[in-house]
């Protein structure tokens, strides 16, 4: 069962990729990104030690396209394929087209991830295996799935079969929204994955989010690695995660453990996955297998002092699962997106003019971005994972504002400000946590005050050409001069000044 | 000088005033603030009002001003690139794309009478699905798009004329 791999192909991109690669080299691995033409020069391309352009920006002719990547493994000579989240990591047939052509895939074996990617069939396999499930029903058929409506009772939430991430999912508050939100979850859920599929489930009032992540090798053993929060999301998408869960008390974490690697066992797992619960008063519901690694992955990783990319590697090389000491401390991630909080988080572009990194003792920054780099339209507007692990919740959280403080990007609107708000806020520190925190505390968020007179000043300050002189549309270049060299003030240019040279 | 923060039609009109060394006075709406302004070496610069610090960059472009204050980002536009343009009894005259993406469905056609808050076109970016509805009563003058298409930031999709006094034609009820 031993087979000493060589050479890695990432089939992902942005940060993940850059993630897979990092770890891919400690492994001892060469590594080979793919990259579409929207991504050329983009930061995972340039980390490998080999690049192959697999086709046009589309995501469905590029970085979906299963032929396309087999055939730059064969042509670079990959004996294995890190799929990374998102994209191809939950089809079975990219796993077993990777199989077919000799190339070891980088998750569990096909048929596991049909079993378990399939949140239908995962449902069954977890009712056989004893674990607690959420009311629902397949949604194939529009009238049955009104007729279970009409038990059951709203509101409802529609998810897709093959989804994960909240992607094609929707809440549905009455009777008379269903049909749309059906049609439109299924279009998303085909246009996200390439199946169709969905079904429904009773939506549970105020739950808490809270997963298990499991390994499992090839030799029978699984392991868990303890839970996450993950309650905090906003439209279905996690935006903060946490490990351990706030108040969650060791006989729950024990028996939720025990469910999930009840699941991994029942359904022969091996490699990294989650296994997501809804957790709502004393109780826990199964939601959904990822058989895949997760965004929010660091966060175990900084607790256990893991590489879960490694141990992955690892067991495809046919190791066995690692013995991993207790965790320790706590660690919380914030996701930075490029969408615009005070706009209905439309999503946002544009070229990266400038992005400050934050630093210092148990800060973690998982990203893609450089001076120059690109946020196209064409993926997942995920910017960075910014990671804080501290002896406590208390000191995680504390680090955390502090490097949302420090952090800036311009030239991509984004929601850092948001998430500082978020984290730095009673709500957040009194861990008042469900799904629902959102909606509770931050809608219809806003900067402050201050804040905004800081941002007309500087506006004021730019338009003058004392900060971020650029060429038209171009980048910026930096305008201070070494000290000791003359310069005119900043200001000089101020006397009559009209922003854009006001019509009167 | 009037502008607008990007996404937000909510006029600002602010100027600088006077200067005395390091220090600016700039007149926001009827208010004043001193900002003291200090370049740094990275291309930004620290600024320092009512003794709260920010660290700051800022860049101009063709048609807009960016800039950061710690994390969090802005935009301005000038009040004459955002306003949009509009007819009599019509909350806007098109109906533009808030962000690049891909034309998945267009539910109106031309000469269609539109409602306030009807779906007229679905835009997909990054993904997720946006619906952009009518603001107003409406009559459909001109679809600039076809699903599939893609299209910029900003592109015209649809342009709108008053309703008419009385109904020309209901708009169709489409079949998916």
């Amino acid at each position: 069962m031993e087979r000493r791999l060589t050479k890695l192909l990432v089939a992902n991109r942005g940060e993940i990729a850059l993630r897979i690669i990092r770890s891919a080299r400690l492994f001892g691995l060469k590594t080979v990104a793919v990259y579409s033409a929207a991504d050329a020069n983009s930061a995972h391309a340039g980390a490998a030690d080999e690049a192959i352009a697999i086709g046009p920006a589309e995501a469905a002719k590029s970085y979906l396209d299963i032929a396309a990547i087999i055939a730059a493994a064969k042509r670079s000579g990959a004996d294995a394929i890190h799929p990374g989240y998102g994209f191809l990591s939950e089809r079975p047939e990219f796993a077993r087209a990777a199989a077919d052509a000799q190339i070891v895939f980088v998750g569990p074996r096909p048929e596991v991830m049909a079993a378990l990617g399939d949140k239908v069939a995962a449902r069954r396999i977890a009712v056989a295996a004893g674990v607690p499930v959420v009311p629902g029903i397949d949604a194939a058929e529009i009238s049955a799935t009104r007729e279970y409506a009409a038990i059951v009772g709203y509101p409802l939430v529609v998810k897709a079969a093959a989804g994960g991430g909240g992607r094609g999912m929707r809440v549905v508050a009455e009777a008379s929204q269903l049909e749309r939100a059906l049609e439109a979850a299924a279009r998303e859920a085909a246009a996200a994955f390439g199946d169709g599929r969905i079904f429904v489930e009773k939506y549970l009032a105020r739950p808490r989010h809270v997963e298990i992540q499991i390994l499992g090798d090839n030799h029978g053993a699984v392991a868990a690695l303890g839970e996450r929060e993950c309650s905090i999301q906003r439209r279905h998408q996690k935006i903060i995660e946490e490990s351990p869960a706030p108040g969650l008390s060791a006989e729950m974490r024990a028996k939720m453990i025990d469910a999930a690697l009840k699941l991994a066992r029942a359904a022969h797992y091996t490699s990294a996955g989650t296994v997501e619960f809804l957790v709502e008063g004393g109780n826990f519901y199964f939601l959904e297998v990822n058989a895949r690694l997760q965004v929010e992955h660091p966060v175990t990783e900084m607790r256990f002092g893991c590489d879960l990319v490694c141990e992955q590697l690892r067991i495809a090389s046919g190791g066995k699962v690692a013995e991993f000491a207790a965790p320790r401390g706590a660690a919380i991630e914030c996701r930075i997106n490029a969408e615009d909080p005070e706009h209905d988080f439309r999503p946002a572009t544009g070229t990266v003019l400038h992005l400050s990194v934050p630093g210092g003792p148990g800060v973690r920054f998982d990203s893609h971005l450089a001076r120059g780099a690109e946020v196209t339209p064409w993926y997942d507007g995920l910017l960075g994972k910014l990671v804080c692990y501290g002896a406590d919740r208390e000191e995680a959280r504390g680090r955390l504002v502090n490097a949302l403080g420090e952090f800036a990007l311009l030239g991509v609107t984004n929601n850092a400000a948001y998430l500082r708000d978020i984290v730095a806020s009673e709500h957040f520190r009194d861990a008042e946590l469900s799904t629902n925190f959102i909606d509770l505390f931050f809608s219809g968020w806003e900067i402050s005050k201050p804040e905004i007179d800081a941002a007309i000043a500087a506006a004021v300050i730019t338009a003058d050409g004392a900060m971020g002189d650029t060429t038209s549309g171009g980048a910026v270049s930096s305008m201070p001069l070494p000290a000791g060299i003359e310069r005119r003030s900043p200001w000089d240019g101020l006397k009559n000044f009209e922003l854009w040279g006001a019509r009167r | 000088m009037k502008f607008t923060r990007a996404g937000d039609s909510r006029e600002i009109d602010a100027e600088a005033i006077s200067r005395d060394g390091v220090t600016v006075r700039i007149r926001i709406g009827d208010r004043q603030i001193a900002a003291e302004f200090t370049p740094n070496a990275d291309g930004g610069g620290m600024l320092t009002i009512e003794g709260r610090r920010y660290p700051v960059f800022g860049a101009r472009r063709k048609d807009s001003i960016l800039v950061s204050v710690g994390p969090a980002a802005f935009e301005f536009k000038p009040a004459e690139a955002a306003f949009r343009r509009r007819a009599r009894g019509l909350a806007a005259a098109e109906i533009t794309a808030p962000m690049p993406g891909k034309v998945l469905k267009v539910l109106v056609r031309d000469g269609d009478l539109v409602e306030a808050g009807q779906a007229m076109v679905v835009i997909e970016a990054m993904k997720m699905e946006t619906t952009l509805a009518a603001e107003s009563a409406a009559m459909v003058k001109h679809v600039r798009v076809e699903e599939g298409q893609m299209v910029d930031h900003g592109a015209v999709l649809i342009e709108l004329s008053p309703p008419p006094a009385s109904s020309v034609r209901k708009s169709a009820p489409r079949v998916e």
